[in-house]
Parts: C-alpha cells; sequence; structure tokens
C-alpha cells in the first residue's frame, strides 16, 4: 500500500503553509502527526497534489494560559498533553481524554491539532473539546476566525473549516479548580475508537450544579453535545438528580450508526448505563467530599 | 513529485540520500539505508512491527515520511547491540524469556521496550504492558513479551 | 483458591544443567537437552533484526510486482485496458491472463490433486470475488507498479453475487461448469432411519448449532516471492511459506516443469498458520511473470491485499444432533456441516476430519451425517491451524448444553462418557484406533490444579451481587504427526555429520515459520550425541538441502523430525563409537561420548576430541576398521506410525460484564499431553500461539462481506487481532505420556486453536447460564452477550434498503455455457447402455480421483474393472435397467467397500459410492 505520489513541503511560518494550502485550490492536504493520515495515503483513499507539512512551525506548538483560558498548539503532541504539569493541573479531564487516544507509539506523532480538525465521531479529543466549550482558531490567508467546538463538527471527518483553513489553535475556557472530571469509554481493546464513551465536567458549588459539559464520542456522526441532558443538572442539587432520566434523555439526544463494531442499540444501550455511571461516580465523590 | 535530500544518523551512522516524497521511513530504512529489521506489517499503524525510536521515542515508521525524519536521530533493531555483539538488555531479556517465535513482530517489540527502558528511565511493568498494546504478535499470545516487561521492569527498579 | 490466583510460575531457564532422567510415573524421558527450556538459536539474528524473510531479498535487476484486482465479485470481463498503465514511466510490462496463456498451469491441492474447477493464476473472462488479481504489472519499484495498477481499466457486465452458505444453496452457480455450488459433499443426504429412531427415542436429545466466523490467518507477515529464473530449466524462488520442499514439489507439477531445477528458500518466515503450504494464484502469476520476462520478480502482498485477497477459512455452521440416556451417556448422535470455500479453495473441502474426529474422544456408539463444501463469490478457503476444528467447538460446547439441560455437572457428563486409558484399545464408530489417548486423564490432573467447589461458591456469592463469573472446561483428543495415508503427508528426513572440526552439522527436512525446529533438533542431536548444543547447527529452509517433507501441517514435525533426528543420531553416534571402540582396541560398549569428548571407561587417560577422531574418519582411510565408510555421516528418513495422537484438558474463568457484554479471562489452565516435549518453552509457545488464536476467534475476529460481496474488514481497524491485554497468562500442566513414535512426542501446533475455542465460550456460557443458553455464534461480540443478558436483540442492525433477492438474478444472469444438463437418449436395451469404458471421477475429500470404468453385462450380472494411477480392480455386480451397482474392496486408506451405484444416461454416468464410515462420495463420468 503505496501513495500515490505527491508534492511536499515543510514550511517554517504559518503565513507559508497557508499560501502553499491557498495556491493548492484543494489539493492540498495538511500532515500534523500523520497516525491518521498516513494510513488514508497508503490505502490512496486519499490523494493530495501536495501535502503541507506543519511539524516545522514553531507558532504551532505550545501551551500556554491566555485570557480565561488554556490555548494549546495544534502541533502540541498526544504524549506532551500527557506529560504536561499545567493541563494536569488545569485541564485533567483533556490529559485523561488524551491517555486513550492511541497507543504510546501513535501519541509520540499525533497532536492535538491533528485529533481535532479530523473529526472522527468516535474519538476523545472532539468530544471533549464540545464538551468543555473549546474555541477552535482557523487562519487562512484571507484572515483568522474562532470556531465554537460545539459549531465545528458537521458530520463523519467534515468540519466548518474551508479547504484553505488551518487549525493555529485550540483553547479550552478554564474551569474552576477542583472541578469534577467525566471521563468513560467503552472500547473492546485499548487504543480502538470507543464503541461509545462519554466526557465532561461539572461545577459544584454549595452542593449545585453551577456548571456542566458533556460530550459523546461514538454516538452519531460527530462528537455530540448532550444540551438537554446539561440542562437538567444545571441548577439542580445532587440530591434532586434523577440520573436515568438524565441518562435517557443524553441519549435521545444521539443518533448512534450500525457499523461493523457494534449496533445502534448497543450503544444506546451502554451509553445510557455508561453516562449514568460515571455521573453517580463523580457525585459521590463530590458527596463525600 | 517532489524528490527531496535527506540526511539523518541511523545507528549512529550518517545517512544521507534522495528520496521520492511519498516513501515512508519504514521503506527508507529498509530499502535505502539497508535496515531490512525494520519489518512491515500493515502499513496503516496497527501492528507495530515497524516501530522504530527517532529522537529517543518509539514510533511506527510506517506514518512517518521519511523527508520527515530529516535531520533526526534514528536507531532500529540492528543498532542496539553492541559492538562486541553483546545484546542490549532488552534483546537479552526476550531470549532468556522466549519472547519470539517467528521474529517478524519482534523488532518492533524490542525498539518499544528500549525507547521506554533507556536513557534511566525506570518504568513500571504496567506502563510496559500498556505499550506492548501497541504491537501485535501472531504467534507467542505474549507471554514471553510479558515476562520480558516484567524483568526489565525489575531490573529498572534494582538501579 | 480464588478463581483468579495462577499457579505458580515454574520456569527455570537452563542453559547447561545436566540431567538424563525418565520419569517413572509417566515415562517421559528428559536429557542434558530434551525436555529443557533451552535458549533459542533462532532469536539473537531475530532479536537483532538479522532475520532474513522474503521482502529482505533483493536481487541484481530484480523488478516489483503489483496487481489490478476485480472491484465486483462475480460477472464476466467485457476488456481489459492496459495501456494507461503501461505508460507509466518506470513500468515494464502489464500481464493479463491471456499474457500467461501459453503456461499450462494446474492449480493444484495441498494433496498435488487438481483442482475441481478451472482456476487460473489470474482472472480468465470472468471474475468470481472482490479482489480477484486481473492484471500483473512489472515496474521498477512497488510504488510505481501501484501508480499503474490504479489506471488499468477493466469494464465488466456485472452480476448479482452468492456470498453466504445461505446464498450457495439457492443462488446460481458460482462456477459456470457446476451445476450447483456443492464444492465437495459425503455422507448421506437423508438420515439413516436407524440412528434417527435412536436420536428421537432417547430420554434426552440436544440439536445444537454452531455458526462460525470467517476467519483470516493474518500471519504478522504477508504472502510473498522473489522468483529468480536463472537460465534455461533453473528457477530459483524465495517464498515465505511452510516447507521450501513441498513448494517445490508442487511448483514442478502445477506448472508442468519436470526438468527445471527449482531451488526454494525461505530462511525465516513470519508465520504461516495453514496459509502459505502451497503458493496460489499472485504467487503463480508472478512466477510465471518471472519466466516470461526473463528478470528476478519480487511480489509482496501488503496487508490490504492480505486481508481481501489471501485464501481464508473457518466460515462454517453445523447442527450437532446428540442422544443421551437417563443417566447423560451418549446413545447417538448426528451432524450436518457445511463450510463456505469461497470460489477457489486450496482444497476440495466438505472437511470428514470434522466426523471424523467429532466423537473420537468418547464413547459415541452410533454417528451418522452430512459434510458439504459450498462455493461463493468470496475469496477461496485454505487451511488455518486445526481445519478440523469445528469438531471439538461443537461437541464440547453441546456437551454442556447437555449437562444444564439435563441437570448434570459438566466434568461428570464427561467423565460418564470419556475414553480412558482402561478402555483402551478401542475403536471409534468412525473406524479411529484409539490406544494411545489421554484425554480423561488430563481433565483429571487439570481438575487436580483447579478447585472447582471453591469456584462455584464464589460464583454464587458473586452473582448476587450482579457479577456473573464462569468456568468452561473442555477435552479433547487431536490426530498429529499423520503419515502415509495421504502422499504428500511424508515421514521425515534428517541428515547430520560431524566435521572434519568436530563440529556437528545437521540438514532437516523441517521448516519453522516460528516453530524454532532448528532449536529443537539441535537439542535431540547435541543430546543424543553428547556434544554441547553450541557445536550444533541446523539448516533447515532450502529446498537444495535435506528432503521431501511437507513441513509445517498438521503438528507434525516434533513427532517425525524428532524421530528422524533421534535416530539419524543414533546412526552417527554408532559410527563414532565403531571408530573410537577400534582405534583404542576397546569394545564398542565401553566408549562414551560426553560433551564433544570421546571416552574410554576404566582408561581416562584415552579421552580424546571428537574432532581428533572425525580427522581420521575423513582423512585416514588406512586407520579405519574394515568395511566402515568414511567419513561421519548419517541419515535416516523416519515413517511414524500412521497417527499420534495428542490430548488434552483446558479450563478458563471469565467474568462477563452485565453492563458492557464486555469478557474478561481471568484464568487459563491448560493440560496437555503432548508426548516427550523436546522443550518446554517451545512446546508451551506453541499452545499459548494457538489459545491466543482461539481468543481472537471467540472475541474479536471476523472477516466479512456486504450483500455485493464487498469485504467489509479489509484493514486492522476492523479485522481485530488479540492483543496482549486480550490474552491472559497461561498456566500449564504438563500432563505428557510417551507415545508410540520414536522419542515419545506428540504434536501441539494446532492444538490451542482447536480446544482454546470451546474452552472460552464454555466459561462464557457458564457465565451467562442464569440468563439462558448462549447461541454460539462467532465471534461472541459484547453486543451479542448483551442480548442473552437482557433477552432482547441489542446486536441487530436496522434494515437499510432491500437487499436484491437472490432468486431474482436467474434471469438477468447469461446462462452459463457448459451447464451439465441431463441427455437423455431414446432407451436402448440395456447392454448397449451399459457396456463399455467410461472416464470417470470420483469427488473424495482428498480431491477429485480420476478413472478408468470397463463394464460388461450379461442379462442382469455385471462385470468389469476401474483403472486408475495405483492399478486396476475388478469387480462384478448387477444391472438393472441403466441401474449399476457393484462393490469394490479396498485397503487405503482404510479397510472399507466401496458401494457403487450409478445410473447411465445416454453417454453420462452419474451416481454414489457409499465409503464405509465415511458416508457417500459423488461420482460423475462420460462415456470414453
Amino acid at each position: 500500500m503505496k501513495p500515490a505520489p505527491f508534492d511536499y513541503i515543510a514550511p517554517a511560518t504559518i503565513t507559508e503553509a497557508c499560501s502553499a494550502i491557498a495556491e493548492a485550490g484543494g489539493g492540498a492536504t495538511v500532515l500534523a502527526g500523520g497516525q491518521t493520515l498516513m494510513p488514508l495515503l497508503n490505502l490512496r483513499m486519499s490523494q493530495p497534489f501536495i501535502v503541507v507539512d506543519i511539524n516545522k512551525i514553531p507558532e504551532l506548538k505550545g501551551i500556554a494560559r491566555v485570557n480565561g483560558g488554556i490555548r494549546i498548539g495544534p502541533m502540541t503532541r498526544q504524549c506532551e498533553v500527557i506529560e504536561s504539569e499545567v493541563l494536569a493541573r488545569d485541564l485533567p479531564v483533556l490529559v485523561e481524554a488524551v491517555r486513550h487516544v492511541g497507543h504510546h507509539q501513535t501519541r509520540n506523532r499525533g497532536t492535538v491539532g491533528g485529533s481535532i480538525a479530523l473529526g472522527e465521531p468516535a474519538a476523545e479529543l472532539p468530544a471533549t473539546a464540545v464538551a468543555l466549550g473549546a474555541t477552535i482558531e482557523a487562519r487562512s490567508i484571507r484572515g483568522t476566525r474562532q470556531i465554537p467546538a460545539t459549531e465545528f463538527y458537521l458530520g463523519p471527518y467534515m468540519t466548518s473549516l474551508e479547504p484553505d483553513e488551518l487549525v493555529t489553535g485550540i483553547t479550552f475556557p478554564d474551569w474552576p479548580k477542583g472541578h469534577t472530571t467525566l471521563f468513560n469509554e467503552v472500547a473492546q481493546r485499548p487504543g480502538d475508537f470507543a464503541l461509545v464513551g462519554i466526557v465532561g465536567a461539572l461545577v459544584i458549588e454549595s452542593g449545585i450544579i453551577s456548571r456542566v459539559g458533556l460530550g459523546w464520542f461514538g454516538m452519531g456522526p460527530t462528537p455530540i453535545n448532550a444540551r438537554s441532558a446539561e440542562q437538567m443538572l444545571r441548577g439542580k442539587s445532587l440530591s434532586e438528580i434523577d440520573l436515568q432520566a438524565v441518562a435517557e434523555r443524553a441519549v435521545a439526544d444521539t443518533s448512534p450508526f450500525d457499523d461493523h463494531h457494534a449496533s445502534a442499540e448497543y450503544r444506546r444501550t451502554v451509553g445510557r448505563r455508561i453516562l449514568a455511571r460515571t455521573l453517580r461516580d463523580a457525585l459521590k465523590i463530590r458527596e463525600a467530599a | 513529485m517532489s524528490k527531496h535530500h535527506v540526511e539523518m544518523t541511523i545507528n549512529g551512522r550518517r545517512h544521507a540520500s534522495d528520496v521520492e516524497a511519498r516513501v515512508s521511513l519504514a521503506d527508507f530504512l529498509r530499502d535505502d539505508a539497508g535496515y531490512t529489521g525494520v519489518h512491515v506489517g500493515c502499513e496503516h499503524g496497527v501492528c507495530g512491527a515497524c516501530t522504530v525510536m527517532v529522537d529517543g521515542k518509539a514510533v511506527r515508521s510506517c506514518l512517518m515520511l521519511a523527508v520527515q525524519a530529516d535531520g533526526s536521530t534514528v536507531t532500529t533493531a540492528e543498532g542496539l547491540a553492541a559492538a562486541d555483539g553483546t545484546l542490549h538488555p532488552v534483546q537479552q531479556a526476550m531470549l532468556e524469556e522466549h519472547a519470539l517465535q517467528c521474529g517478524f513482530c519482534t523488532p518492533g517489540v524490542v525498539m518499544t521496550l528500549a525507547a521506554l527502558t533507556g536513557d534511566n528511565s525506570k518504568p513500571s511493568e504496567e506502563q510496559l504492558l500498556a505499550a506492548m498494546s501497541g504491537h501485535v504478535c501472531r504467534c507467542t499470545g505474549y507471554q514471553g513479551i510479558r515476562r520480558a516487561a516484567k524483568k526489565l521492569a525489575a531490573a529498572g527498579d534494582k538501579v | 483458591m480464588s478463581a483468579a490466583t495462577p499457579l505458580s510460575d515454574n520456569h527455570a531457564d537452563t542453559d547447561a544443567e545436566t540431567r538424563a532422567d525418565k520419569d517413572t510415573s509417566t515415562g517421559i524421558t528428559t536429557g542434558r537437552y530434551i525436555g529443557q527450556r533451552v535458549r533459542r538459536k533462532e532469536d539473537p539474528r531475530l532479536l537483532t533484526g538479522r532475520g532474513q524473510f522474503v521482502d529482505d531479498i533483493s536481487l541484481p535487476g530484480m523488478l516489483h510486482v503489483a496487481f489490478a484486482r476485480s472491484a465486483i465479485a462475480r460477472g464476466n470481463i467485457l476488456s481489459i485496458n492496459t495501456t494507461l498503465a503501461r505508460d507509466v514511466p518506470g513500468v515494464h510490462a502489464v500481464y493479463t491472463q491471456q499474457d500467461l496463456a501459453s503456461y499450462k498451469v494446474a492449480m493444484l491441492t495441498f494433496f498435488l490433486s487438481p483442482p475441481d474447477v478451472e482456476t487460473t493464476p489470474l482472472a480468465n473472462g470472468r471474475v468470481v470475488y472482490v479482489g480477484e488479481p486481473v492484471a500483473l504489472i512489472i515496474a521498477d519499484t512497488r510504488h510505481i507498479a501501484e501508480d499503474a495498477a490504479s489506471l488499468v481499466e477493466v469494464e465488466y457486465a456485472e452480476e448479482d453475487p452468492v456470498i453466504t452458505i445461505a446464498d450457495a444453496r439457492r443462488g446460481p452457480p458460482v462456477h459456470p461448469s457446476m451445476s450447483d455450488n456443492i464444492n465437495a459433499q459425503m455422507g448421506d443426504e437423508e438420515i439413516d432411519v436407524a440412528l434417527d429412531a435412536k436420536l428421537k427415542s432417547a430420554p434426552h436429545l440436544i440439536t445444537h448449532k454452531v455458526v462460525h466466523q470467517r476467519i483470516s490467518q493474518s500471519p504478522m507477515e504477508t504472502r510473498g516471492v522473489v522468483a529468480s529464473p536463472e537460465g534455461k530449466e533453473e528457477l530459483t524462488l524465495y517464498i515465505t511459506c511452510q516447507s521450501p520442499h513441498m513448494v517445490a514439489r508442487w511448483t514442478s507439477l502445477a506448472l508442468g516443469l519436470p526438468q527445471t531445477a527449482i531451488r526454494v528458500i525461505a530462511k525465516d518466515v513470519g508465520g504461516g498458520f495453514g496459509l502459505k503450504n502451497h503458493p496460489w494464484k499472485e504467487e503463480v502469476a508472478a512466477i510465471l511473470a518471472a519466466l516470461k520476462f526473463g528478470r528476478p520478480l519480487k511480489w509482496i502482498e501488503d496487508r490490504y491485499e492480505n486481508l481481501i485477497g489471501a485464501n481464508q477459512a473457518r466460515e462454517q455452521e453445523m447442527v450437532l444432533q446428540v442422544a443421551f440416556d437417563a443417566d447423560g451417556k451418549l446413545i447417538a448422535s448426528h451432524g450436518d456441516y457445511s463450510v463456505n470455500v469461497g470460489a477457489f479453495p486450496q482444497l476440495s473441502e466438505c472437511n470428514i476430519a470434522v466426523h471424523m474426529f467429532v466423537w473420537a474422544a468418547y464413547h459415541m456408539p452410533a454417528y451418522g451425517f452430512l459434510t458439504r463444501g459450498w462455493y461463493s463469490n468470496t475469496v477461496g478457503y485454505a487451511a488455518y491451524r486445526g481445519p478440523w476444528a469445528m469438531e471439538s467447538l461443537i461437541r464440547e460446547t453441546a456437551l454442556d448444553v447437555a449437562a444444564r439441560r439435563i441437570g448434570i455437572d459438566p466434568i461428570e457428563i464427561r467423565r460418564r462418557n470419556l475414553v480412558t486409558l482402561k478402555d483402551q484399545p478401542t475403536t471409534s464408530c468412525m473406524g479411529i484406533p484409539r490406544e494411545d489417548i489421554t484425554p480423561a486423564e488430563c481433565l483429571e490432573k487439570l481438575l487436580g490444579c483447579f478447585d472447582v467447589a471453591a469456584f462455584r461458591k464464589e460464583q454464587a456469592a458473586a452473582r448476587k451481587n450482579g457479577r456473573y463469573l464462569g468456568l468452561g472446561i473442555a477435552a479433547y483428543i487431536e490426530p498429529t504427526g499423520s503419515a502415509g495415508a495421504i502422499g504428500t503427508m511424508t515421514g521425515e528426513l534428517a541428515q547430520v555429520r560431524i566435521e572434519p572440526t568436530g563440529k556437528v552439522t545437521a540438514t532437516m527436512s523441517t521448516h519453522s515459520q516460528g516453530h524454532g525446529t532448528a532449536t529443537t533438533m539441535a537439542q535431540i542431536f547435541a543430546d543424543r550425541l553428547g556434544v554441547s548444543y553450541e557445536d550444533v547447527t541446523v539448516f533447515e529452509g532450502d529446498s537444495s538441502r535435506g528432503g521431501f517433507s511437507p513441513g509445517a501441517a498438521g503438528s507434525r514435525q516434533g513427532v517425525i523430525a524428532g524421530g528422524a533426528a533421534i535416530v539419524a543420531a543414533d546412526l552417527l553416534a554408532t559410527k563414532v563409537k565403531t571408530l573410537a571402540a577400534h582405534l583404542c582396541n576397546v569394545r564398542v560398549d565401553a566408549i562414551r561420548i560426553e560433551d564433544g569428548m570421546v571416552h574410554v571407561s576404566g582408561a581416562p587417560d584415552k579421552s580424546r576430541t571428537l574432532r581428533s577422531i572425525a580427522e581420521i574418519a575423513y582423512g585416514e582411510p588406512d586407520k579405519l576398521p574394515p568395511g566402515f565408510e568414511a567419513g561421519l555421516e548419517a541419515q535416516h528418513r523416519y515413517q511414524p506410525p500412521p497417527m499420534t495422537f495428542a490430548s488434552a484438558a483446558n479450563a478458563c474463568v471469565v467474568e462477563v460484564n452485565a453492563d458492557t457484554g464486555f469478557v474478561k479471562i481471568l484464568r487459563w489452565i491448560s493440560s496437555e499431553d503432548c508426548g516427550t516435549p523436546i522443550n518446554p518453552a517451545v512446546v508451551e509457545g506453541q499452545i499459548a500461539g494457538g489459545l491466543a488464536q482461539a481468543i481472537g476467534t471467540v472475541l474479536l475476529e471476523e472477516m466479512s462481506f456486504d450483500s455485493r460481496g464487498n469485504p467489509t474488514t479489509a484493514t486492522y481497524k476492523d479485522y481485530l487481532l488479540p492483543l496482549i491485554s486480550d490474552v491472559p497468562v497461561f498456566e500449564f500442566v504438563h500432563a505428557n505420556t510417551p507415545s508410540k513414535s520414536v522419542g515419545g512426542m506428540r504434536g501441539v501446533g494446532e492444538g490451542g486453536a482447536i480446544i482454546g475455542p470451546p474452552t472460552l465460550v464454555n466459561a462464557i456460557a457458564d457465565a451467562l447460564a442464569p440468563f439462558g443458553e448462549v447461541p454460539v455464534e462467532l465471534p461472541l461480540t459484547p453486543a451479542k452477550l448483551l442480548s442473552v443478558i437482557e433477552k432482547r436483540d441489542i446486536a441487530a442492525h436496522a434494515k437499510p434498503e432491500a437487499i436484491k433477492a437472490i432468486a431474482d438474478t436467474g434471469s438477468q444472469v447469461a446462462a452459463p455455457q457448459t451447464v451439465l444438463t441431463p441427455v437423455v437418449e431414446t432407451a436402448a436395451p440395456a447392454a448397449a447402455v451399459v457396456d463399455g469404458d467410461w472416464k470417470m471421477v470420483l469427488s473424495t475429500p482428498v480431491g477429485p480421483q480420476e478413472m478408468k470404468g470397463h463394464f460388461e453385462t450379461k442379462g442382469q450380472e455385471l462385470s468389469g474393472y476401474l483403472s486408475a494411477a495405483e492399478g486396476q480392480q475388478g469387480f462384478t455386480g448387477t444391472v438393472e435397467g441403466n441401474r449399476v451397482k457393484f462393490d469394490l474392496k479396498v485397503e487405503k486408506p482404510m479397510k472399507i467397500t466401496l458401494k457403487y451405484d450409478l445410473v447411465v444416461e445416454g453417454n453420462k454416468i452419474s451416481g454414489k459410492v457409499k465409503m464405509g464410515i465415511f458416508g457417500s462420495a459423488k461420482l460423475a463420468g462420460e462415456r470414453l
């Protein structure tokens, strides 16, 4: 399985990269970590005219505090997320999610931006971005824009990125110190895409849920923001929560696929359960604390 | 279709060549540099047979373009043993624990374990086993690989 | 003892312990090396990346091959346009079947019999599976060859394909030369009346169904060949295979190259598992292309090709009826079996072995069967580790179902029915002699290591907490080391010499794709000769050395090559001792060889090195005793007993998660009788490898196709292989008893893959017993298990667009040209119809058997003879109208009476041949 022929450049700046992408008129594909793109190239499922390698652009790296949040450069390797002290302290659910992405070896090359920009419906990172309310920065020769993650994903591997746009940053808003994290993934083998997964965060103040973000992965053509379930939780005290009802509502917002790995009904059945259990476990910890 | 000049250090030796953009690092190491110990098992990043070390980290060489390794330091299974033939501790542990049968997945397994135990790092048995989930072996049922990982983790503790 | 507590880990890695014991309780011999976990000779090379696999071979002038493959499952090829492909810079040639047609090729089976249907290396005017190679491209690099392959334009007249066994039963023939989709059939289409009565009148009758998914052998190294024509009648093949000798023989016969010196080299092979027994379409196409083009060509299968285009296995359905008396003792049984053999199976297969062995380990008085292989528009069938594994899967799971139904403990039901050593010798109802099997003993030994009562307590307590633990047990026997019944299953040749330097060199007909035969045979030579293991080198993997053997196929090498090595080593040791005795002027029995030194008892000053003896043997003929052949070389081709059985019992403990349907294996114990273990680490490695594959079979793997025949599991993202997290640490109980073969070995290569699946399925079924029976439809995915727990179908997909009914396609498919329609001629007197010579073909499990029949009638009396390659045999019988009946007694493969029952219609003759316990086979022929 060898790729079809393509041209290749590795620009040193974002500007150069955006120019190259624009010049290719839709025939360019961006190479970040390569863990998803290379198989597509090898299988000839992707046949770009030119591959624009963004690994050599320093401006795309880095994890930095910005006003009210943390900005992660798209070329941040997944292994760097796991090793980051800042993220461990401020965005633990992102670290937890990345631990489930692929394998040790793929995390050495795979990037945050690559996963975010791909939009695999069963992947952990897009759902985390959606659940936590991240914003994705996209840049082209025409300028820069900010896209809320909840508006970014349109379908399987389809995002609202224009053909000439490059993801140049993913900013997660701050969640207060000590917030409750939610993560549960059902996958047959480590590193597999999830059959169904839930990710999110809660803030509990004086026994009331003041803020909540919940996202599904593997439950539809895109990561799904479980808005109705969030509404059922927001403003409620821990004792008032009907977990089964929340889980039902959360699943009702999804439209999972039948595929080779699982049926839609399996996903709904198990999704309901893991959401209820994950919430219960997280809230119990809160109650105990 | 673009061709590029690349230079990298492979197993301690500088290697320079011209390569088409679309050639993977795996194929480059095998065909251009002659390191056929890098095995190609799937070409889509699942089986791990092609694992090598690039700048100290275990990566799937079928998922990197050769041109991306320009300027890097690459190590393959051929580059681990000492000049006098003494096996690297990972190779030695796998030899002792009967961790291979056909040997096709083996160089990849060796490189992941070598990358994790290199440079005075002391991974736990759990960490080594977790990294082993990035390798598919069809022969051994992973029994000897488990024992080798246990041995290597214990050896790290002793240091 | 908790279910999850393993036995203590008692691996003792010994390099140089001196032990020569015979364990008096088991009779198993161990020696300084035999029976020890000696480190493998192959490992330093493989660990340092110095293996030599086929893709590592590079020859001067070598070019690269890629294939253009069919994108549809069934249809006629209207045109192939290779113009664009040929114009790609770096492309040297593009061949289609037309270009290779001048080479007459017979795609032979593993038994070297011709295929049942026309099988060409590249598609010949018609495609019958997605992925079928249509054109071959030769280019400077694989990259360019693939570029060109994507530019080959093929126009098809597409037809609706036949995909599943159900489709095959009713759909139009996959092959135009056939009238239906039956590739092979044996047994009785109507269940025997007496048997049926026994089943129906039994106190307990279990009707148990198993549906088995299709499996890809998926060795980590895919197929591949470097074909190098080296002058007229000289061909070298580097090919990843399971025996270089088998490949050389197969290639010579298949390609009709009797004069060609074919040398096949395969130093390291990355797993075979049955896929690589002999070349198939792509390899043959590459070899022919090399002969035609005149330069070395390399084809390396990529993983996508391997998953869609390499032959596959295991897609089967079987219904087993089992009748028990009130005490749970077996009364009678019937099996109805079908296997999907795809479009081009590598052998005629209806898996008769399933029926021969399904009850071989048990007391079963009566068994009948119907067994069929079905063609379909999918990639064809090849062997896979224990091809008859269905017998253990269906039997052991049926026994557990019966146990639950009747209310007997599953261990007890086995105790009541297993054949024990005390019962032997005895013969199974299918004629399998049982003289040397120990499944019952393996089970008892297993139970000595596992506290079942404690587990049952733990299980009951867990159930109260909503946790579902299960215990699965299975017992089986396996025919290993088979030789003599089928032409290609031969003995093994061991050739060993002590070099003038004193070093021991051996060449074997064995072959390793991970088996470690260079190590195990070296252990034997070292032990029996009295030299150190380090001083022995075993060469294999090159057909120019050693002699014919089918290599790794049927768990045979340890048994047969082990025996050959022992005898050859003993012959050589005798030579050394004879010469040494002569030189020292003592009796032969005063000589001892130890650690490369030759010692004389009672005269320590006379000790000398083996090297010094060798130098004399080769270089000083005057010093040799009269009649002594110079040199120190010996060889032996060992012909073992026809069959050597291995036995085993396995147990595993699982927990099924009631929320997700996921299965976690908590513990697995293998109690195996593999006879003398030459190297316990190698033996355990083989068992573990087979068990890991069994786990994949039960829980993860599935090759599937959509309704158009497109493979939907074409990458490792979808075809899930077991990872380290899926495979537990196995515990091994060695319950070895020596076999009757030289050395006492029993085969162990396939066993794990045969006994593993029922052990695991039984554990899962036991865990979920409170919810009901688990339908045995592999793989047992989480969704399927959740369906059992929740008593509703969670696994089903929503019905999408209606799948086109196969019945509709008849009108759309152009009528095949060569349909066999009965030719009805005006009735003539009986004599005129039957008398004469006939060319007939009998469909047997080892392939079609051609024969000539000569019939002479006199009134209602029939006489005549049948003649085939093996000879001629006369018969007498009866004629009634146009119906001919006669009996023929044969000795091979077993003593049976063949009962012919044929009907003549004009110039065609057809009917059935009842083959004793083997059921019936079809016969067809025409007048000569």
